[in-house]
């Protein structure tokens, strides 16, 4: 502790978000460069750097360049998205258990996504995604309305979002099993896959995701002054009605913004903010930065895994976050009562 | 800071709660607001901190109705501690003090020489210095209500509200707790809070406001208040009220007891 300085009253020492952070990118940094190097393919070092910067190596560069960059980074977004929308989540409605797949957010945008494949197979990246978040935005509304007042108790939060991911969930298969065309792609949409990420849908995505992120970030002080009550947070002089609902379109964008890339991942939400707090404390001014920064290790990684545990075949990566995601949810349950 | 209300009506719904109020508390007075269950004392305290918008009538806290004002503008004079505020915070003493430098602190606003100050001083007038590296959930009732009292501190106001502030401690920390308020008090801060122990509001307060069905009821000085007409009128008991002979100040008692020792000390 800093007896060395006695007098200084500081929240949490800045020192732990620091050490997080840097542990953090360098775990990342590792993860990325598995991520381009291993596959199918497995390439040298050098010729990771060579295709991530020169187009000589024309193999290279393809697989660097043209496959792996994109899945690298569209595999970051969606987890940063989720580990984000599940700190807001968590944040807002008090309540460990807070996350998107959970609270049936990641069913409700995956759930227009669908409709949006069936009306119009042909659809284009920028519309499916758009159609996405507007799915995200009715799941946030729907929240909003049963934890209004935050009165609502932790178990009845849960168990409503048990229910509508039941009902959505129900809905998107029947969707996606009614039109075969699409049985090929929807295994990796359903439990979470990145087979085909391409430039496309981080471009599509990243107007969404950008604004979504300086959002959570400017509203984690008004966060922390919510989980101290609304009564209390009201005397403080935060709106608290108006911060839920800001919160809840933050996160639903988020979640549309990870499903509209890799479909319906679940976990990510949940772990990723608890490993952060667990890490850096409660304050979310630096948990929900250090959360995101969990996530896209988490993804990434997961991906990575997907990718080399049948290779040449993959398995979608929502499988391996779920495989690590269900214990942890076990252990919670455990741990917290 | 003076803190006035005109004419306040409160309710929820078409329920009024407290109708047509007008009371002006002045900067530096130490007022208890008493009254039994459902009169309105709450609702008024929340008004009173613009955490109930009023169906007519309005609160000016200084010359300007709060109304009028930004959340976060009232929360840097005027803080208010509700009643028995939320369980299952997880943070220690410290992390929940910085909390109240919420409204003097800007979006991504890195902490200040006067944040320090305050966190430090609310640590300081509060008593929990000590506890200061503690979690909430491992301190006694006592020590918990200290730790919120130096969360509202934090805020540096110069109008406190509580609700209850004394409910569910042991003496001691009935006592701890009221002397607290009353130090805060003598140097210069408006105290408002909401009691149900009639004699902590007795021995306390400068000026006790009685509140009956949504209504200024009595207000005065302690010893004008509680006279046993004025406690019977308010409480529907019979009630007498002795002299603490140490102190002067009054005792309000409730008359009925048991019925065996009633009928013995009959003549």
């Amino acid at each position: 502790m800093a007896t060395t300085l006695p007098r200084l009253a500081r929240p949490t020492p800045p020192a732990r978000p620091l050490i997080a952070a840097g542990c953090g990118f360098a775990l990342l940094a590792v993860v990325g460069y598995l991520s381009l190097s291993q596959g199918a393919v497995g390439l040298s070092p050098g010729e990771v750097w060579s295709g991530l910067t020169s187009t000589s190596d024309s193999f290279a560069r393809s697989v660097v360049w043209q496959i792996r960059y994109p899945r690298l980074v569209d595999a970051m977004i969606v987890g940063a998205s989720l580990a984000v929308a599940g700190s807001l989540l968590q944040g807002v409605t008090r309540n460990p258990l807070g996350d998107p797949t959970i609270l049936g957010m990641t069913a409700a945008a995956g759930l227009a996504s669908a409709i949006a494949l069936v009306i119009s197979p042909q659809i284009n990246q920028w519309a499916l995604t758009m159609s996405c978040v507007a799915g995200g935005l009715f799941g946030a509304a729907v929240l909003f309305v049963i934890a209004w007042r935050g009165t609502v108790s932790p178990v009845r939060l849960a168990l409503s979002g048990v229910a509508l991911s039941a009902f959505f969930g129900a809905a998107i298969v029947g969707l996606l099993s009614s039109s075969r065309t699409f049985l090929q792609t929807s295994l990796g949409f359903l439990a979470g896959g990145l087979y085909a990420a391409e430039w496309d849908r981080m471009h599509a995505a990243l107007p969404y995701a950008v604004p979504a992120f300086v959002a959570a970030v400017l509203l984690a002080g008004r966060l922390n002054v919510l989980a101290l009550g609304d009564e209390v947070a009201a005397g403080l002089g935060v709106l608290t009605d108006r911060t839920r609902l800001l919160v809840l379109v933050v996160a639903g964008i988020l979640t549309a913004v990870a499903v509209s890339i890799a479909g319906l991942v679940s976990f990510v939400g949940l772990i990723c903010p608890h490993l952060a707090r667990m890490t850096v404390g409660a304050d979310n001014r630096y948990s929900i930065p250090i959360a995101g920064l969990y996530g896209a290790i988490l993804v990434s990684g997961a991906d990575v895994f997907a990718r080399v545990v049948i290779s040449p075949s993959e398995i979608p990566f929502g499988i391996v976050t779920a495989g690590i995601g269900a214990p942890f949810l076990l252990y919670l349950v455990k741990a917290r009562g | 800071m003076r803190l006035a209300a005109e004419a306040l009506s409160l309710g929820y719904g078409a329920r009024t709660v407290v109708r047509e109020v007008s009371v002006t508390i002045s900067a530096g007075e130490m007022v208890a607001i008493i009254g039994p269950n459902g009169s309105g004392k709450s609702t008024l305290l929340r008004g009173l901190a613009r955490l109930h918008r009023p169906s007519s009538g309005r609160v000016l806290l200084g010359e300007n109705d709060i109304r009028s004002m930004a959340a976060r503008d009232v929360a840097r004079v005027l803080a208010i501690l509700p009643q028995s505020p939320a369980a299952g915070v997880d943070l220690t003493v410290r992390e929940l003090v910085w909390r109240g430098r919420y409204p003097h602190q800007g979006i991504l606003q890195r902490a200040t020489a006067p944040d320090f100050e305050a966190v430090n001083w609310a640590l300081g007038a509060a008593d929990v210095e000590s506890l200061a590296e503690r979690t909430l959930g491992s301190l006694s009732g006592g020590e918990r209500q200290r730790a919120w009292i130096a969360l509202a501190l934090a805020q540096r106001p110069k109008v406190l509200l509580l609700d209850e502030p004394t409910s569910f401690l042991d003496i001691q920390h009935q006592v701890e707790v009221m002397h607290l308020l009353r130090r805060l008090n003598e140097d210069g801060m408006t105290v408002v809070l909401v009691l149900h122990d009639l004699l902590l509001a007795a021995r306390f307060a400068d000026r006790v406001l009685a509140l009956r069905e949504g209504q200024v009821a009595f207000d005065g000085p302690p010893l004008a208040v509680f006279e046993p007409r004025n406690l019977e009128r308010l409480f529907n008991v019979p009630m007498m009220v002795l002299m603490d002979p140490e102190t002067g100040c009054p005792v309000p008692l409730p008359r009925s007891v048991r019925r065996d020792i009633a009928a013995g000390a009959a003549p």
